[in-house]
């Protein structure tokens, strides 16, 4: 939008006068100009990265102590099991390629759905909680997940991309059938664990490339009037 | 398969049924498409169980592993896709259960299984029922390690009761609830059963209700009507039952000490009087209470505080004084102890001095001195005064102490005595005063002499006549006075014995300062008047004198030899009186370096022995030396100023300004010796017949020298000087000197021709004074041609022409040879007279005589 403001004019006045005139038409797109008091995605941008980071961090700490619940071999450092029963845990894991090609609203929609799966085995995983205190620390981190829940929720308003709305029957539920048995129910508490983590250090990408995105490109205008002798 | 029934309700043994016939399955088929399974899934196992693992393969590899919680299991490999692993007597880990998996080795195949192992099951320990009100029964049990999982629920807890066939389910694993019906049933038997999936264990107890009754805390514990020595509890309890009564226990405590208790029967309401109390005390009263009927427990505690009400003081304060006069007028000074808390019986608020002058019985005068002040001080007159003092608190006043003194302090000349301190303190005894003591005091100061004293005493009763002082301020090493009084039936004090002491004596730890006097030769004085034995951390029994000897010296028969710790010989005198401060070393050698040092000792020990002071006797003739020395320094001394004052007269006498032959005393020395032909030429008597015209060329030095023999061949004279003053044999200086020298009317004086004075260095090698240009070399060439003509000329013919001149060597012009001495001497010299031939003079130039003649004239120019 704003490379057409500054293409060069014909050279006669009247030229001039039409890249003055199409400048001018174009100023109130321009966010950084657009001082009626909205402040845009911005702040909430940068609020939902910041809660992210402090996800990651929180996440680090209770993964220790919930893997040293389940015991060895869930707690070993290199313990990379096949992925046995964790089918329904959204995958965070996707193609380079695929994601680049994914735009801000499908990018905000994979994460918004993802975080709300993972809030609901997190608090099933919370109800099976033997000790006090792990069940203090997953509550704890069902508050801040649920909190990312809704500064995703407030992005995509922001940004006027409507949230996803749940298919009937599709909603995740923690149903630890007989058939799932404590082996693969361990399995599936690790994947849970680890698939948090990596939702969390691919939105703070997201969130990070977004943030970028959404910088209001004022100093590009000034310097584009200036170029035409202004 | 068999069966058993395994109830509570029926009862044990029971019998197993026969087993079942055998099924077949074919696990293979029944399993899924998973590649690899384990077993047995989730199996719950008590500790100490024995389990197998086993492992079904569909992918046929060898290369599976399984783990135990991490850790590498082998089993038996039972088929080419079985294998079994025993685990035995295994363990409780974690409630999340045990993991089991086994892998195939890179090969992304993973199964396991959770082994849920459970703590055995233990029996309810302590299990026991009692009811507080005899309508709810509260039975409570230890019910040991708990065996909840998350397979499996903690264990269960239920209460039966045989007689009336009801069971309850307990809510809590520690303690249950069991309403009593209301048909009055007295008689319980209770069975508590645990139980989890894996184990039933169960306890039962037998027991009369009115047995079990456990009364609730009694309430309204409260203090009434409380007077100093009074006070009554009151207290209520919780009815039990209809009619019921209950024993409580009051007990009272003070300062955390039971000092009371009592027993009261009581419904509901509870009262009891507490007496014997004491005034302004702070108490703890308590309550208890158990079923009267048959005793099972004590009901909990409940315990309130309360103070007693204050009374009068019970005792009179403990009073002494200290008389002393201040600006002539006599003041006593009042001291008293504050009251123990037993006799103040309150807080006390002022003490009252009433001074009542016994001479003038109507004057009174009132004081009073509000606490916690313990000391007063009253000016007094030489009357005689009553004092009275009486304690007050809020209630009222102190019985009074009274004590009678008197303007005039009375006798301090007493007995001194010394008193000796043990760990206790100090054991002080005195002499019975005959008569009529009514009891004695005994007065110190807690502190060293040197601070301010805090004055204590201690009152004793008329049959005493001893007891041990005691105080916590007792320091080793500080002396303490006693003073003893007795008191008269007048209350009035008089002093009976003074006595000091030490709770422990030490060795002195300073030294006196010793002025050291009338040193002589062989002897000194040593005195130390200032030292003060009474500030000494000990008594001081005498001193030691010490005195290092010379080397080799032998100690005076009074010293004792000793040996210093640092190993030194020392010799020691002992004082042993402690008043005598002065001692005189005697018995010393003369000029000699003694070292001393006076060290006090008690009976623990001496002084420190560090600092010895040095002494050197005097030399025994040095007075005598002083007696000679002075006088001779006093004759000189005259015989310089004689010397100075005739200065002028010597000069006439021995070496006059213009040298007259007939003045010198030389003269009549020589007249009276020698030479009586001798005659003095006076040169006023020679009549000049010839005038030499002196022609001086500036070559005529060379060519004489060109002539002339070298300086090797000259033969060195030396030259006589007669010196008029002493010189010291190595004299190498220049000095004042009187050169005096004449050859002229000497012949064998002649052959030393020269005025020039060199002063004589004699270490020099004489040839080296001798140079080609010197005087005497050059007098000699002189005298060589002049003996030359000599031989030319007859003797008698021969006429001689003086040149005579008093002249300084150093008053030569440029044409002078360079004699320059290394210092010009100051020197009056008489110079040489040369006698020379007149044939001599008067020859026709010729170039001898023409060389002769310059060759003297370069000599009297010289000589000038």
């Amino acid at each position: 939008m704003l490379p057409a403001a500054g293409e060069p004019a014909a050279g006669d006045s009247w030229g001039m006068l039409a890249c003055l005139c199409t400048v001018l038409w174009h100023l109130p797109a321009v966010p950084a100009l657009n001082r009626t008091g909205d402040p845009g995605p911005g702040p909430s941008i940068q609020k939902t990265y910041d809660l992210t980071r402090y996800l990651e961090h929180q996440l680090r700490s209770l993964a220790g102590t919930y893997l040293n619940y389940l015991g060895p071999p869930f707690n070993e450092p290199d313990f990379n099991p096949p992925r046995l029963g964790a089918e329904t845990l959204p995958r965070a894991t996707v193609d380079l390629e695929v994601w680049r090609s994914l735009n801000d609203r499908l990018r905000l929609t994979q994460n918004y759905e993802a975080y709300s799966h993972l809030l609901c085995y997190l608090r099933g995983l919370n109800r099976q909680a033997a000790t006090a205190e792990l069940r203090r620390s997953l509550a704890h981190f069902c508050t801040s997940l649920q909190g990312l829940l809704g500064s995703i929720a407030g992005v995509m308003a922001a940004l006027g991309y409507p949230l996803p709305q749940p298919l009937p029957g599709t909603e995740p539920t923690w149903t630890p059938g007989p058939a799932h048995s404590d082996f693969l129910q361990k399995m599936d508490d690790f994947w849970l664990l680890k698939e948090l983590q990596t939702w969390l250090w691919r939105s703070a990408k997201d969130f990070n490339r977004l943030k970028k995105k959404m910088q209001p490109p004022a100093a590009a205008v000034t310097l584009h009037l200036e170029a035409h002798g202004f | 398969m068999r069966s058993m029934v395994d109830d509570a309700r029926i009862p044990k043994p029971g019998f197993w049924s026969n087993w079942s016939s055998w099924e077949e399955a074919d696990a293979q088929n029944m399993l899924g498409h998973d590649p690899l399974f384990v077993f047995p899934k989730d199996k719950l196992v008590e500790e100490g169980s024995n389990v197998t693992i086993c492992y079904v393969s569909r992918i046929h590899q060898d290369n599976i592993s399984c783990y135990l919680e991490g850790v590498q299991i082998y089993g038996e490999q039972l088929d080419r896709s079985v294998s079994a692993f025993e685990l035995k007597n295994v363990s409780f880990i974690r409630e999340k259960g045990t993991n089991v998996f086994c892998k195939v080795d890179q090969g992304g195949v993973l199964g396991g299984i959770v082994l849920f192992v459970s703590k055995v099951l233990e029996e309810p320990k302590d299990f026991s029922c009692e009811t507080q009100d005899l309508k709810t029964l509260t039975c409570t049990w230890d019910p040991g390690s708990d065996t909840g999982l998350t397979k499996q629920p903690s264990q269960s807890y239920t209460l039966f009761e045989s007689f009336s066939g009801k069971k309850t389910l307990c809510k809590h694993r520690n303690w249950c609830d069991w309403q009593v019906a209301q048909d009055s049933q007295e008689t319980f038997n209770f069975t508590l059963l645990a139980e989890n999936y894996l184990r039933k264990r169960s306890v039962s107890i037998l027991f009369n209700l009115t047995q079990r009754v456990h009364p609730m805390t009694p309430y309204n514990l409260l203090p009434k009507n409380v007077g100093a020595t009074k006070a009554t509890m009151t207290w209520k309890v919780h009815s039990i039952g209809n009619n019921s009564t209950l024993l409580c226990q009051l007990e009272l405590l003070a300062e955390g000490k039971v000092i009371q208790q009592s027993n009261v029967s009581i419904k509901v309401n509870g009262e009891y009087l507490l007496s014997e109390l004491e005034p302004d005390t702070e108490y703890v009263a308590r309550v208890r209470c158990a079923y009267t009927n048959h005793f099972w427990k004590w009901s909990e505690l409940i315990s309130q505080k309360f103070n007693t009400a204050e009374a009068a003081p019970s005792e009179a304060p403990d009073v002494w004084r200290n008389l002393k006069l201040v600006s002539g007028h006599p003041t006593v000074s009042l001291f008293w102890k504050p009251l123990s808390k037993v006799h103040a019986n309150g807080k006390i608020l002022f003490y009252n001095v009433i001074v009542e002058n016994l001479d003038k019985p109507s004057r009174f005068e009132v004081l009073s001195i509000p606490a916690p002040a313990s000391s007063t001080e009253l000016t007094l007159d030489q009357c005689s005064y009553q004092i009275h003092v009486t304690a007050h608190n809020s209630v009222g006043p102190s019985p009074a102490s009274v004590i009678v003194v008197s303007g005039d302090p009375g006798n301090e000349e007493v007995e001194k005595g010394r008193v000796n301190g043990t760990e206790d303190g100090f054991s002080v005894s005195w002499k019975p005063q005959s008569g009529d003591a009514t009891g004695y005091v005994v007065e110190w100061c807690d502190g060293p002499q040197d601070l301010p004293c805090v004055l204590q005493w201690k009152n004793l009763g008329p049959n005493t006549t001893s007891t041990v002082i005691r105080s916590g301020a007792f320091r080793p090493g500080v002396r303490y006075n006693f003073r003893i009084y007795g008191i008269s039936t007048r209350r009035m004090a008089h002093l009976l014995e003074k006595k000091a002491g030490y709770l422990e004596e030490l060795a002195p730890s300073d030294n006196p300062q010793v002025v050291m006097s009338k040193l002589t030769s062989r002897s000194f004085t040593l005195s130390w008047k200032d030292y003060s034995t009474e500030s000494q951390p000990g008594f001081i029994q005498g001193y030691h004198v010490y005195l290092k000897p010379k080397a080799g010296e032998q100690c005076h028969p009074a010293f004792e030899k000793t040996v210093l710790p640092e190993d030194s010989v020392c010799c020691k005198y002992t004082i042993d009186n402690p008043e005598q401060k002065t001692f005189v070393v005697e018995n010393l050698q003369p000029e000699s370096v003694y070292e001393f040092i006076v060290t006090p000792y008690t009976s623990v020990g001496e002084g420190p022995l560090d600092a010895f002071t040095k002494v050197t006797t005097l030399d025994e003739y040095s007075h005598t030396l002083i007696h000679i020395i002075l006088p001779m320094i006093f004759c000189i001394l005259i015989v310089m100023i004689i010397c100075y004052l005739k200065s002028q007269w010597l000069k006439e006498k021995c070496y006059p300004d213009s040298p007259n032959p007939y003045k010198s005393s030389v003269l009549s020395l020589i007249k009276s010796k020698e030479n009586p032909h001798l005659t003095i030429m006076y040169v006023n008597d020679c009549v000049p017949d010839a005038i030499e015209v002196i022609n001086k060329p500036e070559g005529s030095k060379i060519q004489f020298l060109g002539t002339r023999k070298s300086p090797t061949e000259t033969e060195f004279t030396k030259p006589a000087y007669l010196y008029l003053l002493p010189t010291e044999k190595n004299y190498s200086g220049p000095g004042p000197c009187i050169c005096f020298e004449n050859f002229t009317y000497n012949q064998a004086a002649s052959d030393f021709a020269s005025c020039g004075h060199f002063p004589v260095t004699p270490q020099a090698p004489r040839h080296q004074l001798g140079p080609l240009t010197s005087p005497e070399n050059l007098l000699k060439a002189l005298e060589q041609n002049y003996m030359n003509s000599l031989g030319e000329i007859p003797a008698g013919e021969a006429n001689l022409n003086y040149v005579s001149q008093l002249a300084s060597p150093t008053s030569g012009d440029k044409d002078s040879l360079p004699t320059n001495p290394p210092e010009p001497a100051l020197c009056s010299e008489y110079k040489m007279q040369t006698a020379i031939p007149l044939g001599l003079a008067s020859a026709p130039p010729s170039e001898n005589s023409s060389l002769s003649s310059t060759t003297l004239l370069g000599q009297g120019e010289h000589c000038r």
